[in-house]
């Protein structure tokens, strides 16, 4: 084929074309580069500007739909999207309210609803994050429909998100974690959000209690994973659920031989004052455990004392560490267990000790 | 000429069109697949999605970040700074002072006003023996380890075992990081339990304005050599490494900017004392999760920016490209189980496959071919319709390779603001050929000859920002 090219009389127009052909095309692409920047500059201009007149007219009109004109391209509708975001995520009541009448008015949610059904799954996804900072009531059977008709992993877990944003009762809830436990178990930091996100959600609405509800009714639901469990209790840790203290008592009953569950359970239940839990969770022999009762000791002052000095010779590096640091806030009783392991001849005790000591001196 | 002869002249010339061919579609491949890539990355990682991380009560992992330190006075203070106003919720710096001979140690300690901790330290990988642990009081999320000089992998283990983190980050001491960047590539590790390594871009620090550890004006280096770092950097990291993600095959994640998942670096026993010890990191991960069937990802984000010092002189240039050609060579040999096993599947197959026959052996094709071809046409074997062919396949299409790779990164990213930069890029695209490329490639020839060498050799340091100087 090479000899057929080389000696062929065209050959030399055959060289030509193939040299024009590039130089034309690495000429198109710098034009259209230099073009496309002063094009996406002068557009960024435009939308800050447009981002700052939204947020001026939401802040000192009553009627801002009034200063405004209904964007008419997808820039524009970023910009009012990005604008209204913002303003919901700073303000509440009336101010909020206005932002949310002007999503309705410009019908900006339908147009992220319709961007949703693009062909395209991360076009869909950008569409679920926007439509997911709106929180509208309004969106949630659409996106229960979206989560139905979606085939991509990555666009059904933005769906939940966005739907964990807009829960109002425990049926709520727990048709988010059956959707979330049919999905390959993504990661304990989005379960958490998830759920964080829920029990937000419902203790802005003074609907707290429905979110222990929903807990109970999953506690023996094998539909449920034990991993979403566990991150419902460590979200309701982090989100000071106060009346859960009796339902983690429960759990870490209900689930002897799960550790990440215990130790999810000690944890919340020690974030809200009570530290029942740790003598026992102490002599736990899954080291998380033990780690979880030691990290919420470092709060217990003298009471632990003896149960958390036998730890300084644990096998395991963090627990011993954990163990020194918790015993160095534990009053004359701790430091005088510290002091006599930092002279033991345990070298691994005495160099914790020994560390915990010097840092509770600084 | 004895027919001999002249097969073998046909051989010559049909084997070097074809080996050309075949890097140059091979490179256009990846050009498409990073521009799928980047796409959809950029529909995905928006400025929402980054503030919400940002703002999020628990949306984050912390991540410890390791900085190797020899002989890094001029810089070390500079950087630190940098890397104490990351934005990020929850993280520490870990400084190794390697052994260096110069006061990187003193300047430091005299900078931060540095304590000793005797926190015990948890020995999980192999290092040298550590001299010390210092602690800031006034920022308690430094720490500095002194250890013996044993080398960068050495050094990153020892910060591997001080660290407190799920996540760590290793970075060089004469990089900077951009503010987000530990955010942007962060996240992929709370949105992917499968995800074990992932590394961001390099660009070139040289030429730009650093104000307080802190890039405040990207420009293009003025001296030619400089610049033309900076578009091999823009083409390597967004052209090759972004289209590698696609093929699921990224065996280089870079020294100077990798973010790790300390769990699966520790069960491969941490870095291993070698010159590339990036690139054999990688690898073995790879391989770790492929023989104990452990699903993983390994990826390349285009956003997230380290900035960093390239040479400033040819010598320099010179011993650095020998040394990751040398390192590169000696991780390939290190895991050549991966060569061409389908046990490893696409990473073998393309990955290791285009580095056994692209990086490591096409220097001595491409010599080879520099070489034969010129002196076959001068000796009347090689007809000139032949080596005008060949010439527009290499010059030509490269230089349209190299544009592309201008245009992907300004399009996407438009980090370049200056026409007069990006015009420039281009034109260093369509002079590379003329004595660029052909110096880089003698000297990884000449490292592929010397590969057993295992020093690093040093490289000369600015400092960059002006408030310092």
């Amino acid at each position: 084929m090479l000899e057929h090219l080389t000696g062929s009389p065209l050959f030399y127009d055959y060289l030509g074309w193939a040299v024009l052909l590039l130089a034309a095309f690495n000429a198109a692409q710098i034009i259209y580069l230099l073009w496309n920047k002063a094009r996406v500059e002068s557009a960024e201009r435009r939308k800050d500007e447009l981002r700052r007149l939204t947020v001026t007219a939401i802040m000192n009109s009553a009627s801002p739909a009034d200063l405004l004109h209904p964007p008419a391209d997808e820039e524009e509708y970023e910009a009012c999207s990005e604008s209204i975001a913002g303003v919901l995520d700073n303000f509440e009541g009336e101010i909020a309210e206005r932002a949310s009448d002007l999503l309705r008015l410009f019908d900006i949610s339908g147009h992220y609803r319709k961007m949703a059904g693009s062909g395209r799954w991360y076009r869909r996804c950008n569409a679920i994050d926007i439509l997911s900072v709106f929180k509208l009531e309004e969106n949630r059977e659409f996106l229960l429909d979206l989560f139905e008709k979606e085939k991509v992993k990555e666009v059904r877990y933005r769906i939940l998100r966005a739907l964990s944003l807009i829960v109002r009762g425990h049926d709520d809830i727990t048709g988010l974690a059956f959707r979330l436990s049919a999905l390959p178990y993504l990661t304990p930091k989005y379960t958490e959000d998830l759920f964080y996100n829920a029990v937000t959600a419902l203790k802005t609405a003074g609907l707290e209690q429905e979110f222990g509800f929903f807990m109970r009714q999953i506690m023996r639901d094998g539909r449920v994973l034990t991993l979403v469990k566990r991150d419902c209790l460590t979200a309701c840790h982090a989100a000071a659920c106060e009346e859960a203290r009796a339902l983690f008592r429960d759990y870490y009953a209900a689930y002897p031989e799960e550790p990440e569950i215990l130790a999810a359970c000690v944890k919340a239940l020690a974030r809200t004052g009570d530290l029942s839990l740790l003598p026992g969770a102490l002599r736990h022999p899954h080291w998380l455990v033990r780690l979880a009762a030691l990290k919420s000791a470092h709060s217990c002052r003298e009471g632990l004392a003896e149960e958390i000095s036998g730890l300084l010779s644990d096998p395991n590096y963090h627990i011993r560490l954990n163990a020194a640091l918790a015993l160095a806030k534990a009053g004359e009783r701790g430091s005088a267990a510290l002091r006599a392991a930092a002279s033991s001849g345990d070298r691994f005790a005495a160099e914790t000790a020994a560390y915990a000591l010097g840092q509770e001196a600084a | 000429m004895s027919p001999p002869l002249q097969l073998a002249a046909h051989f010559t010339q049909y084997s070097v069109l074809l080996y050309f061919f075949a890097v140059n579609s091979f490179y256009t491949l990846l050009i498409i697949l990073a521009w799928r890539d980047m796409v959809r990355h950029s529909h995905l990682s928006t400025s929402r999605a980054a503030r919400r991380q940002l703002t999020g009560e628990f949306y984050y992992k912390p991540v410890s970040v390791i900085v190797p330190a020899r002989d890094e006075e001029a810089v070390i203070a500079e950087s630190v700074r940098a890397l104490l106003n990351l934005h990020y919720p929850e993280f520490e710096i870990i400084v190794v002072n390697d052994g260096s001979t110069d006061g990187t140690l003193a300047r430091i300690r005299t900078e931060f006003a540095l304590a000793v901790s005797k926190k015990p330290v948890c020995l999980r990988v192999p290092h040298e023996p550590i001299r010390g642990v210092y602690r800031s009081p006034e920022y308690p999320n430094l720490l500095v380890v002194d250890k013996e000089n044993g080398g960068k992998a050495d050094a990153i283990n020892a910060g591997i075992n001080v660290s407190s983190y799920p996540i760590f980050c290793s970075i060089d001491a004469d990089s900077l990081l951009e503010p987000d960047a530990i955010l942007k590539s962060s996240k992929l590790f709370l949105e992917d339990d499968e995800l074990i390594a992932t590394g961001g871009i390099v660009r070139v620090l040289n030429g730009c304005e650093v104000r307080n550890g802190a890039v405040t004006d990207i420009r293009l280096p003025r001296a030619p050599l400089e610049a033309m770092q900076a578009l091999e950097y823009t083409r390597a990291f967004l052209l090759g490494r972004t289209g590698w993600n696609a093929l699921k095959s990224l065996l280089i994640i870079s020294g100077a900017f990798g973010v790790f998942r300390k769990d699966m670096v520790v069960a491969v026993n941490g870095y291993r004392r070698t010159v590339g010890e990036d690139m054999d990191l990688v690898m073995r991960l790879h391989r770790h999760c492929a023989d104990n069937s452990i699903p993983y990802k390994i990826l390349f984000l285009p956003d997230p920016v380290c900035w960093t010092q390239v040479p400033f002189t040819l010598r320099g240039l010179l011993r650095q490209r020998n040394r990751w050609h040398r390192g590169m060579i000696d991780a390939l040999l290190f895991n050549r189980a991966m060569i061409l096993n389908p046990k490893y599947g696409p990473t073998s197959l393309f990955g290791v496959s285009y580095f056994v026959f692209v990086e490591c052996l096409g220097p001595l094709i491409e010599l080879f071919g520099y070489i034969s071809l010129p002196s076959l046409w001068a000796a009347g074997i090689l007809n000139t319709r032949f080596m005008l062919l060949f010439l527009v396949l290499v010059a030509a299409w490269g230089i349209s390779i190299n544009i592309s790779a201008v245009f992907l990164d300004t399009y996407n990213f438009r980090r370049y603001r200056r026409d007069r930069d990006i015009l420039r890029l281009c034109l260093l695209g369509a002079c590379e050929f003329l004595g660029y490329r052909q110096l880089t490639l003698l000297e990884r020839v000449r490292a592929t000859f010397s590969f057993r060498q295992g020093h690093w050799g040093s490289q000369t340091r600015k400092v960059m920002d002006k408030e310092t100087e």
